[in-house]
């Protein structure tokens, strides 16, 4: 029959009281929830990533509502660009093959950046999690991530015609 | 191991050679699927007559994506425009007299022997004939530029200002 | 919603309709095709924003409006030197809201890369890479690789002077990889310079091999991370 004739179950955090016994719980009261206590994904999770998803593709409306995508002069092989900007997240490796030879710039680099961040949980395999206890993975890391980051602030705005050095406020030539 | 092998590790080894030499076949055939034909374009182009190429300076022939010029001993040279670098059309700049990249910077001298820049080398050439007075250009045939250590054939610095404004280099 | 749930309709569809105690959810949870990506319980530290600034998500959404506004440019879009270029413009100023779907697809190709890398990084300044997950960070390094790669074969579709030197530079960088190097550019150009082959090709690989190829490697990066959590939470997945 309809659920609605059954007696109403008494649930109390999601679970269903089957009895009420007198006396303090075998695991000690614990009103504060820890960090790893477990919670059911659905509503928590799904609403959290939910609202994450709105915000992005809000963004992204956004974003192309007031600022359209470049298109410049029809392909001509015939006559470079001058300066000539690769897509902004290359920018720092463009910036690298101006300073060395591209054996070592095109090829060296970005194949020993692949190997080391596919090798990494292999070489670190201490179970520590915390950034404060694997001092030298996090520094590692962050050298390489500030230093690309440089590079490609660098290779982006600060570089004009014939890869010479300008100033962004004075001439702007990056390209997105 | 023994030579005796039994119906089981028969099959099961057969099956394995089977999968291994089909997938061994489908990357052949993708490879050469994707295999470009030859590519028609390059071959031997005619150019100008011989009397136009200049001494001093560089003239562009574009049907050959090449500049003719001189060298030391008056013979023909054909530069490939290419930057052995990365590959960008490589200009001259009128001037200074050089070759000047706008791709990373790279500066070669009217023979396009190296100046500066991060090129590996000095810009590639063609082999030039001359048949009837008229330049042939064989755009088939690339000589590999002069390297980077070796030094310039002709004594012309920068004859003026670089074409690059705010420019690092002389 | 329970009502719904609870009829005949609903029951097909949902298969278990109450929806009161936890086992009743999770339940519901397997039940359903999108949910089950996920696994059914989480720390709770994972709801939080400094966890993994849902950066993850951020991706895979970004991938969604790629896919979207992607196969809408396809209809007016044609790849070759002599209509490419044309059909931008026609885009930007002939179709409906052409412009604006462009700008849609630029954007969220810009805002991936960067989501993407994001999230390497906050994957790795809380460890999470650490056991059992080393698999899953290699996984997200072929992410990280197919997402440039996806960027990169696009910026060339436009065939506009940016698209035709970064593309030039770009491929070049191939003729100094030892042995492989000169075979590799040859054949992803369809020949020795960057034209129309090219531009068949590198459309070839940003509408259907790699997005093929993100789907499926995303699949397995979303399946391995809710083995690695329930691994974690000691259940036998
Ligand atoms: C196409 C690009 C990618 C997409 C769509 C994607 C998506 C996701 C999602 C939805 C999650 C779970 C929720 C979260 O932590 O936000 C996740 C977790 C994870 N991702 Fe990615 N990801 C991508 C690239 C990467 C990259 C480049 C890396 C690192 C090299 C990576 C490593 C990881 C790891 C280790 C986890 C598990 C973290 C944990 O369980 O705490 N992913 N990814
Ligand atoms: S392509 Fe000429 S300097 Fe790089």
């Amino acid at each position: 029959m309809s659920r609605r004739e059954r007696p109403s179950p008494q649930i109390v955090d999601g679970k269903r009281v089957l009895g009420i016994v007198p006396g303090t719980p075998a695991v000690g009261d614990r009103k504060v929830p820890a960090s790893d206590d477990l919670v059911m994904t659905s509503p928590h999770l799904l609403v959290r990533h939910a609202v994450a998803a709105i915000f992005v593709l809000l963004i992204v409306l956004a974003l192309a509502l007031f600022f359209d995508a470049p298109l410049k002069d029809i392909a001509d092989p015939t006559n470079t660009p001058n300066p000539e900007k690769a897509p902004w997240y290359f920018a720092a490796l463009q910036e690298l093959l101006a300073l060395f030879h591209p054996q070592v710039a095109g090829v060296l680099v970005p194949t020993a950046i692949l190997i080391g961040l596919v090798a990494l949980p292999y070489i670190d395999r201490s179970p520590r999690m915390g950034s404060g206890t694997r001092k030298v993975a996090v520094t590692t890391f962050t050298v390489f991530l500030v230093l690309w980051i440089i590079l490609t602030i660098i290779g982006f705005a600060f570089r004009g015609p014939n890869w010479d050095w300008v100033w962004p406020w004075e001439e702007w030539h990056g390209e997105l | 191991m023994s030579n005796e092998m039994d119906r089981r590790d028969f099959l099961s080894r057969s099956w394995k050679v089977g999968a291994g030499l089909i997938g061994v076949a489908g990357l052949w055939t993708t490879a050469d699927l994707l295999w470009p034909r030859v590519d028609a374009a390059a071959g031997e182009v005619r150019t100008v007559a011989a009397d136009a190429v200049p001494a001093d300076g560089v003239i562009e022939v574009s049907a050959a994506k090449a500049y003719l010029t001189r060298d030391a001993a008056g013979e023909i040279v054909a530069i490939n425009e290419k930057c052995p670098h990365l590959g960008c059309r490589v200009p001259f700049c009128e001037s200074s007299g050089e070759f000047e990249c706008p791709c990373h910077g790279s500066v070669f001298n009217r023979l396009g022997e190296f100046r500066e820049g991060p090129t590996p080398r000095g810009m590639d050439r063609f082999l030039v004939t001359v048949v009837d007075g008229m330049v042939i250009v064989d755009t088939g045939n690339t000589i590999s530029g002069p390297g980077k250590g070796d030094p310039e054939s002709i004594d012309e610095p920068p004859a003026g200002p670089s074409c690059s404004e705010g420019s690092g280099h002389a | 919603m329970d009502r719904i749930r609870s009829s005949t309709i609903g029951r097909s569809l949902f298969r278990s309709p109450d929806r009161a105690t936890e086992r009743d959810r999770a339940a519901g949870h397997w039940a359903n095709f999108f949910l089950h990506i996920y696994p059914v319980k989480v720390r709770r530290e994972e709801l939080t924003f400094r966890y993994s600034a849902f950066l993850g998500v951020a991706s895979l959404v970004l991938f969604g409006s790629l896919v979207v506004s992607g196969i809408y440019l396809m209809f007016f879009y044609v790849p070759s030197p002599a209509s490419a270029y044309g059909d931008i413009n026609t885009i930007q100023n002939d179709v409906a809201f052409g412009q604006y779907i462009r700008n849609v697809h630029r954007w969220s190709a810009h805002l991936m890369v960067l989501t993407v890398a994001a999230h390497m990084a906050r994957v790795f300044y809380r460890g999470a890479y650490k056991s059992p997950r080393e698999f899953n960070w290699v996984i997200g390094v072929v992410l990280l690789a197919l997402t440039l790669l996806m960027s990169f074969t696009g910026y060339l579709l436009p065939w506009d002077q940016l698209a035709f030197w970064a593309v030039t530079v770009g491929t070049s960088m191939a003729d100094f990889v030892p042995f492989v190097g000169d075979a590799t550019r040859t054949v992803l150009l369809g020949g020795g310079d960057v034209g129309s082959a090219t531009l068949l090709r590198f459309y070839v690989l940003h509408v259907a091999v790699l997005p093929t190829a993100i789907t499926l490697v995303v699949t397995i990066h979303l399946w391995r991370w809710r083995k690695d959590s329930m691994l974690e939470q000691g259940g036998d997945q």
